[in-house]
């Protein structure tokens, strides 16, 4: 225990007469959750709409006002059928409202009228957004059209809708969560991978072998402070959640802590594993790269949607600790679950974080014999 | 004097860069990492990225039970963005579901909506979302919307040609959608996955290599030959450019081969692009790796530039979602027009004249970050 004290005493001191290491480590994830509370967000106004009023009627003045009315589309004016490639590619547009000839004869006799709607396509969420909300502007003006008629019928079905635990639908509510497992990924599996890498390639590990401490307690040393770090950086990203973009924390904080430890102990057992099987600090960031941020920003769940993927990659995301705490987050901090609910997360975390630090030692131990 | 017995700048560079190529291409890890993951993780992009919400798993509680209901469930699930998963027989349930996740999304019913609709009293349909994740839930409301929408539509009509009044006008809308009508991911992400990746790559392999060095006192031992700093830093730069040009061209194959995204642009804005956008990246590496001064410092500060560069490029989520201060702060962001360019370039068949903001950005961004990045070499070496 003694020993296992020292070597963290040493590997804590490593840490801070160098303070840079722990200043990126610690600004990291303010930095990143800022952007992602205010720069991360499906949500667009604004879209930029151009207009081809071949009618040029008063129905048709009409019908721009109440689709540029709102704040979604913004009409950035009048625009040729034609001119639509050249809008889209100079970003100038996303898309073209034709208004055909005859709308105002049409309106005015009660008929069917098509309106057409080019849209470019190249980015896909943008033009998602575009489609649902000219669907609606155009639905809107049918009812104003209607106005008198319709309104004597009465709405006889009303739908109410009602948002739980994210009512106002913000991304920042929606990203903390799974900001804080791919935070928690980068430092856990990369600090460790490249301090211990970093051992090898300066060859100070044999010195330390020289020594009487065991492997394991050169690995539970050589960890303890980057767990350290790690909590500190879970708590600031909570902490700093709840103050700037007003995450609330439903549930308990101690199965959030605990959760968050059985992960970070995994993620640093699978740094360490990196680090001995590549011994090279260099390799070893790509390789963590690859074998945790990557995963943990697509495969948890904490942007992409699990469900969509081909049923490969769902399997694979089985086995991606980030997933289970990605959502034992969610399931805390947005809807106030308790251990009833989420028990096979904390079961899954605690399974990874036990085989994988066993594996590494086990590697660790068989390097050196 | 000294000069004329030093080999040309041209010797000193192949010499220079021959070695840097020798060192990489004897590790195969590192020509691993620097060809093989940034595919992988491509193709693993490409694959797995898909944001369009559809199945959203919902809960139906069905409290009428008339054909009328049946039909309204039908036909609210019939265009698959709510997926019913479950059927609950009472709202403790629906509560349940939705706290542990079951379902996303619950629709209700309410007891005599057949009844009340027929007496023509009004009915109210309860839509309950879980709103942790805002985009599925913006999107099931959506649906749900404007499938009742609908649905209130054409029963005002019925009522009113069966009080013997003419119906009004109907507009309809139709979108034709260009470049990629059939809204896929792949063609859309892929160009910009592309530049996501060129950026770790180039600038992370730069700004570590480079302290790798430093930590192992080799770049001392090249600075007491004859060579000069600029000409070391360009044929240190050089092998990266290749391995770049290699990156783009395998994830441009890859991605008209496995994904089917278009090459519609002339090839030639590709190049020039590229190679502007590689000025900034392997600046970028360079400028790190002169201030810090260990491979994992230089590693984090590489990072932190990075994390906000891919958030805030436009690759994840639109720019135009952001708020606007932060646009404007897009607008150095050497990611956001690579991104758009490779976009524009392969998807809509965009050409210089199109693309002249990005690459005058690019060639602004890259020039002043490359030379910064070389004073600041040439000083800390001379």
């Amino acid at each position: 225990m003694i020993r296992i004290g020292a070597m963290a005493a040493k590997e804590t001191l490593h840490v801070l007469r160098d303070p840079r290491t722990l200043y990126l480590a610690l600004v990291m994830p303010v930095v990143m959750l800022f952007l992602f509370g205010y720069g991360v967000s499906f949500d667009v106004d604004h879209l930029p709409l151009a207009v081809a009023d071949l009618d040029r009627s008063e129905a048709s003045r009409a019908l721009v006002r109440t689709v540029t009315g709102a704040r979604e589309l913004v009409s950035v004016g009048e625009a040729d059928p034609a001119d639509a490639d050249r809008l889209f590619r100079r970003d100038r547009a996303v898309a073209v409202l034709v208004i055909p000839r005859d709308y105002g004869e049409k309106v005015a006799r009660h008929e069917r009228v098509v309106l057409q709607l080019l849209a470019d396509g190249s980015d896909v969420m943008v033009v998602n957004q575009v489609l649902a909300k000219a669907d609606a502007l155009v639905r809107a003006e049918t009812l104003r059209l209607a106005g008198i008629d319709l309104a004597a019928a009465a709405a006889p079905l009303q739908v109410k809708i009602w948002t739980r635990y994210n009512p106002a639908g913000r991304s920042a509510l929606f990203l903390v969560p799974g900001l804080s497992a791919y935070i928690l990924a980068l430092t856990a599996v990369l600090l460790t991978a490249l301090t211990v890498a970093g051992e090898w390639e300066r060859g100070s590990m044999e010195q330390l072998f020289a020594t009487p401490v065991s492997r394991l307690e050169i690995v539970l040393g050589k960890l303890a402070p980057y767990l350290v770090i790690g909590m500190l950086e879970l708590l600031l990203v909570v902490a700093f959640g709840a103050a700037v973009f007003d995450v609330p924390v439903r549930g308990s904080l101690g199965l959030f802590l605990l959760v968050g430890f059985f992960f970070l102990v995994g993620m640093l057992g699978q740094g360490l594993l990196i680090s001995v099987v590549t011994r090279n600090q260099l390799v070893a960031t790509q390789a963590g790269t690859l074998s945790s941020l990557l995963p943990s920003l697509l495969l948890s769940g904490m942007v992409v949607p699990i469900e969509n993927m081909p049923w490969p990659l769902q399997l694979l995301s089985r086995v991606i600790p980030a997933r289970y705490l990605v959502h034992a987050l969610r399931g805390i901090l947005l809807k106030g679950n308790g251990l009833s609910v989420l028990w096979p997360d904390l079961l899954a975390v605690a399974i990874f974080a036990v085989l994988v630090l066993y594996v590494s030692t086990a590697r660790f131990q068989r390097r050196l014999a | 004097m000294s000069t004329s017995r030093r080999p040309s700048a041209w010797v000193q560079l192949a010499a220079v860069f021959r070695k840097e190529v020798r060192q990489t291409a004897r590790d195969p890890r590192m020509m691993f990492m620097l060809v093989a993951a940034p595919l992988i993780q491509t193709l693993v992009f490409g694959f797995a990225v898909d944001f369009t919400t559809d199945h959203v798993p919902t809960v139906l509680l069905d409290r009428d039970r008339t054909d009328v209901s049946r039909l309204y469930a039908r036909q609210l699930l019939a265009d698959g963005t709510l997926k019913r998963t479950l059927s609950a027989a009472g709202p403790d349930e629906v509560d349940r579901d939705l706290d542990d996740g079951a379902a996303a999304a619950a629709v209700i019913l309410p007891s005599r909506l057949a009844a009340d609709l027929g007496a023509h009293r009004t009915a109210e349909v309860q839509v309950v979302l879980d709103g942790t994740n805002p985009n599925q839930s913006t999107v099931a409301g959506a649906a749900a919307s404007q499938y009742f929408g609908g649905v209130v539509e054409r029963m005002a009509r019925d009522r009113l040609a069966a009080a013997g009044r003419a119906p009004p006008a109907q507009l309809e809308l139709m979108p034709r959608i260009s470049y990629n009508p059939e809204l896929k991911s792949p063609p859309y992400m892929i160009p910009g996955i592309a530049a996501l990746l060129l950026l770790v790559v180039t600038t992370v392999v730069t700004a570590m290599g480079l302290a790798r060095e430093r930590e192992m006192g080799t770049l001392e031992q090249v600075m007491v030959t004859p060579i000069r700093p600029t000409v070391l830093l360009f044929g240190k730069i050089a092998p990266y450019v290749v391995i770049g040009f290699v990156d783009v061209m395998l994830l441009v194959t890859a991605g008209t081969w496995v994904f089917g995204v278009p090459i519609r642009g002339p090839l030639p804005v590709l190049v020039v692009g590229t190679l502007l956008y590689l000025l900034t990246t392997l600046g970028v590496g360079l400028l790190v790796s002169t201030i810090s001064r260990t491979q994992q410092q230089s590693f984090l500060a590489g990072f932190l530039f990075i994390m906000p560069a891919v958030l805030l490029s436009g690759v994840m989520t639109p720019i135009r979602s952001m708020p606007a201060w932060l646009q404007a702060v897009t607008l150095v962001n050497p990611v956001r027009h690579y991104a758009e360019l490779m976009r524009s370039c392969l998807l809509r068949g965009a050409g210089f004249g199109d693309l002249r903001v990005q690459l005058l950005a690019l060639a602004a961004i890259g020039g002043a970050v490359f030379l910064a990045a070389a004073l600041r070499f040439r000083t800390r070496l001379g």
